[in-house]
């Protein structure tokens, strides 16, 4: 892995409106490899990787991608930098046909060369989408939509993956189905930032753990810093 | 045979004005969801525009394609000041009522010092009459049966077809994930606006060519247009379209049947009875979304 930090954060505060989520939050992710985040619901993770992606404005700090500068900037110019954020849920695009989101994920003109090639690796990683190329994501279940916000992330060629609880609220089958999927994507070559409630996928998956907490990170894990399920629990509920 | 084609005509005049008004309507409603009151005052502002450069002197095949471009520019700057600084608000629906409505209030008495009050014709599309079916019609008429299902199936095959049609189809489902593939919202919102004040121009453009103009001539078709919208639902573009020549051929016939005077009270007898039954209106899908 690389000497730098793919994605460094330095005191950010973020938030919305007047409400403060994220109070002063420091982390540099990425120099070993994986990234996860978890911590207590409503304490943040969803917040820091919205104003990661630009979706949300910090109100004070600075993100860097890969070395760039990209404190407020758009969304759309940070897509444009190949950082892809496949947020929370899987509400997407209820009336596009799946290739209507494949083809939407390859908008970025950053994206637009390597769609075929993308959308080939997508329809490799989930062959259940290709089956369903036409049909409506409304009509589909919780385990493909998730696919196809992932894979709609994929075709926008992503240098960082940010995913935000890919297995919320999916049946045990199609939860690992879509785990060994994102360590596929892993695997071949895109690292990932991951929030997750499942902790065991994310000790598998990630070299480095931050646990986030009252906006602000408690504790880095980094490798060889290896921990047992039981003490991340401790760290969760024992304050 | 010549009460029926009477009826047939007088349906597809109206349903095709009425389309090109709604469609722009609904378009506005589906990408961002709000409603634009000041339509109507885009339809007025087209036909002002198109007699302008027709009163330069340009040639009308010149003339009214510019105005419809102007138009879209019209549309986008409305957009950029009295709809985009509201984005994000809670209540952005009602406010926008409010603020589009007063944009519609200022342009139209603008329109009233710029050109007066006096009415005025714009020139057909194409001059002369005919007889169809025993019935006497105009070319100008014609013309507008004939362009108007063109150019809203363009529009469909523009939003169906097209990567930027996709685009905006999208933005009116999901607006954070629209960021999130990299698509320039506030881009498309102004597309959005910039279409239907076109469509609506053009349709001024249409009725300026049969009927006198005056800087008040889009509150109706506005109202009509509403009605439209809100009968057919305004889940998507398809619905509207229909809703419009349906309510054309319903007009038409009660004109007939029934007399000029009852038409707007039986249009909104159907209406209410319509949204009794079916709330979202009569072609509505379950959603928000072009399709």
């Amino acid at each position: 892995m690389s000497e730098n930090p793919i994605l460094s954060v330095e005191a950010v505060t973020s938030g919305y409106g007047r409400v403060t989520v994220l109070h002063d939050i420091t982390l540099e992710a990425g120099r070993f490899g994986n990234v996860g985040l978890f911590g207590p619901n409503g304490h943040g993770k969803t917040t820091l990787l919205r104003t990661i992606s630009g979706l949300v404005a910090p109100k004070s700090g600075r993100v860097a991608f890969d070395g760039k500068d990209i404190t407020g900037l758009s969304a759309r110019a940070i897509v444009a930098t190949g950082l892809i954020h496949v947020p929370q849920g899987n509400k997407l695009f209820p009336d596009l046909t799946i290739g209507d989101c494949m083809a939407l994920g390859a908008y970025s003109p950053r994206a637009r060369p390597h769609e075929a090639e993308n959308r080939e690796k997508v329809v490799k990683l989930f062959p259940k989408l290709a089956e369903r190329w036409r049909q409506r994501v409304r009509t589909l279940s919780g385990g493909e939509r998730q696919m196809v916000s992932i894979g709609t992330a994929l075709m926008s060629h992503p240098r960082l993956l940010i995913l935000d609880e890919p297995t919320l609220g999916l049946a045990p089958k199609i939860k690992d189905e879509l785990c060994a999927a994102v360590m596929d994507i892993s695997k071949g070559g895109v690292p990932l930032v991951v929030v997750e409630q499942d902790i065991e996928f994310l000790l598998e998956l990630s070299r480095q753990l931050f646990l986030v907490d009252h906006g602000a990170v408690k504790t880095e894990i980094r490798p060889g810093e290896s921990l047992e399920h039981s003490e991340i629990m401790a760290m969760y509920f024992g304050h | 045979m010549s009460v029926f084609s009477d009826i047939v005509f007088g349906g597809l005049f109206q349903g095709s004005l009425y389309a090109m008004m709604a469609v722009g309507l609904a378009l506005v409603w589906t990408t961002i969801g709000v409603f634009n009151f000041s339509h109507g005052v885009f339809m007025m502002l087209g036909a002002y525009f198109a007699w302008q450069l027709v009163a330069f002197g340009l040639p009308v095949v010149i003339a009214f394609p510019l105005a419809v471009i102007v138009m879209a520019g019209a549309g986008w700057i409305l957009q950029a000041s009295v709809v985009r600084p509201l984005i994000g608000r809670p209540n952005i629906v009602l406010v926008v009522v409010i603020t589009t409505l007063a944009a519609g209030s200022l342009i139209e008495n603008g329109a009233l010092t710029v050109w007066g009050p006096r009415s005025k014709q714009l020139p057909s599309l194409i001059e002369g009459n005919t007889t169809i079916a025993g019935v006497g019609v105009s070319l100008h008429q014609i013309a507008i049966i004939v362009i108007t299902p063109l150019i809203l199936a363009a529009l469909w095959s523009f939003l169906n077809r097209t990567r930027l049609g996709l685009a905006l189809r999208a933005v009116a489902q999901n607006e954070d994930a629209s960021q999130l593939v990299g698509l320039n919202v506030t881009a498309l919102y102004g597309l959005a606006f910039a279409i239907a004040a076109s469509l609506a121009g053009l349709a001024g453009i249409f009725m300026g060519g049969y009927r006198f103009m005056n800087p008040s001539m889009g509150a109706d078709p506005l109202l009509k247009a509403l009605i439209v919208v809100v009968f057919g639902g305004i889940s998507s573009i398809s619905g509207p379209i229909f809703a419009a020549y349906l309510i054309g051929f319903f007009e038409a016939a009660s004109n007939y049947y029934f007399g000029l005077y009852w038409t707007p009270a039986l249009l909104f007898l159907v209406l209410i009875g319509t949204l009794m039954v079916r709330p979202e209106g009569i072609f509505a899908g379950r959603s928000r979304g072009l399709a």
